[in-house]
C-alpha cells in the first residue's frame, strides 16, 4: 500500500499564495476606485450641465438624471464615509 | 440590474416620449399645410416603439444575463391615412375641379395623442424619482 504524503499546501506567509494568484486590489485601491467612480458622474454632470447652458443639449431630462446620479453615489459615498469614520472612531476607543 | 441602470431605462423612455412629442408638434403645426416640396399636402408622421438593449456590450456579464431593456423610437413613418378634400376655388392650391386636398392629420386625435404622451413623459418621470427615493431609503438602513 502506497502512502502519499499529506499535501497541505504553503501555510506559511502570503507570499506564495500572493505571487500565485493575480494581486488582489487592497481595501484602499477600492475605495480610490468608487471615489473616482464618484467624480467620474459629478463630471458628466457638470459636463451636462455645461452643454444645457450653452443650448448644446436640448433634453432637459438627460441632465437632470446625470445630476441625479452625481447626487446618488455622492450619497452612497458620504454613507460609506461616515460608516469608515465610525469603525476607526470604535477602534480608537478600544481599551488597551 | 442595478439601480442606476434603471435610470438609464427612465432615460431611453424620456427620450423616446420627447421625440414623440416632437413629431406631434410638427403634425400640428402643419395640419394646414396644403403644399410641401413633395407636392402634395403634408403628410401625417406617426411614430412607433420598440424595446432596445442599452447595457454596455463591452461587459461580459451585460451579454449573460443582466440585459437592460429600454425602449426607443423605432421608426418615424407617414401615416397613410386618406386626406380630406374641401372645396375651395379661391385657394391657391386648389385643384382643376376646385378641391383643395388638405392634410391626414386630425387635430382632435393629435391633441389625445399629445395627452398621452405628457402623461407618459410623467409616469417616467415618477419611475426616475421613485427610483431615487428607494436608494435614498436604502441608504437609511442602519442608521
Amino acid at each position: 500500500m502506497k502512502i502519499e504524503s499529506i499535501n497541505i499546501g504553503p501555510l506559511t506567509g502570503n507570499a506564495p499564495l500572493g505571487s500565485a494568484k493575480k494581486p488582489s486590489a487592497s481595501f484602499g485601491d477600492i475605495l480610490k476606485d468608487s471615489i473616482q467612480k464618484v467624480t467620474d458622474l459629478e463630471k458628466d454632470a457638470n459636463l451636462q450641465t455645461e452643454k444645457l447652458t450653452r443650448m448644446e443639449n436640448q433634453d432637459i431630462h438627460n441632465t437632470m438624471i446625470s445630476i441625479e446620479k452625481a447626487d446618488l453615489s455622492y450619497h452612497l459615498m458620504m454613507q460609506v464615509r461616515n460608516k469608515i469614520i465610525s469603525a476607526y472612531e470604535e477602534v480608537m476607543r478600544m481599551q488597551v | 440590474m442595478g439601480i442606476l441602470n434603471i435610470l438609464r431605462v427612465g432615460a431611453s423612455a424620456l427620450n423616446a416620449q420627447r421625440l414623440r412629442m416632437e413629431t406631434i408638434a410638427t403634425n400640428i403645426a402643419n395640419v394646414q399645410s396644403t403644399k410641401t416640396d413633395d407636392g402634395g399636402p403634408y403628410v401625417k408622421k406617426e411614430t412607433t416603439f420598440v424595446p432596445t438593449d442599452l447595457s454596455d456590450s463591452k461587459v461580459f456579464s451585460s451579454m449573460l444575463s443582466e440585459k437592460v431593456e429600454g425602449v426607443k423610437v423605432g421608426e418615424i413613418r407617414n401615416s397613410d391615412k386618406p386626406f380630406e378634400k374641401v372645396y375651395d376655388p379661391g385657394h391657391p392650391d386648389a385643384d382643376g375641379e376646385g378641391y383643395v386636398t388638405y392634410p391626414n392629420v386630425n387635430l382632435l386625435s393629435e391633441m389625445a395623442d399629445m395627452m398621452v404622451a405628457t402623461r407618459a413623459y410623467e409616469a417616467n418621470v415618477n419611475v426616475v424619482n421613485t427610483t431615487k427615493e428607494m436608494y435614498l431609503k436604502a441608504l437609511d438602513i442602519g442608521k
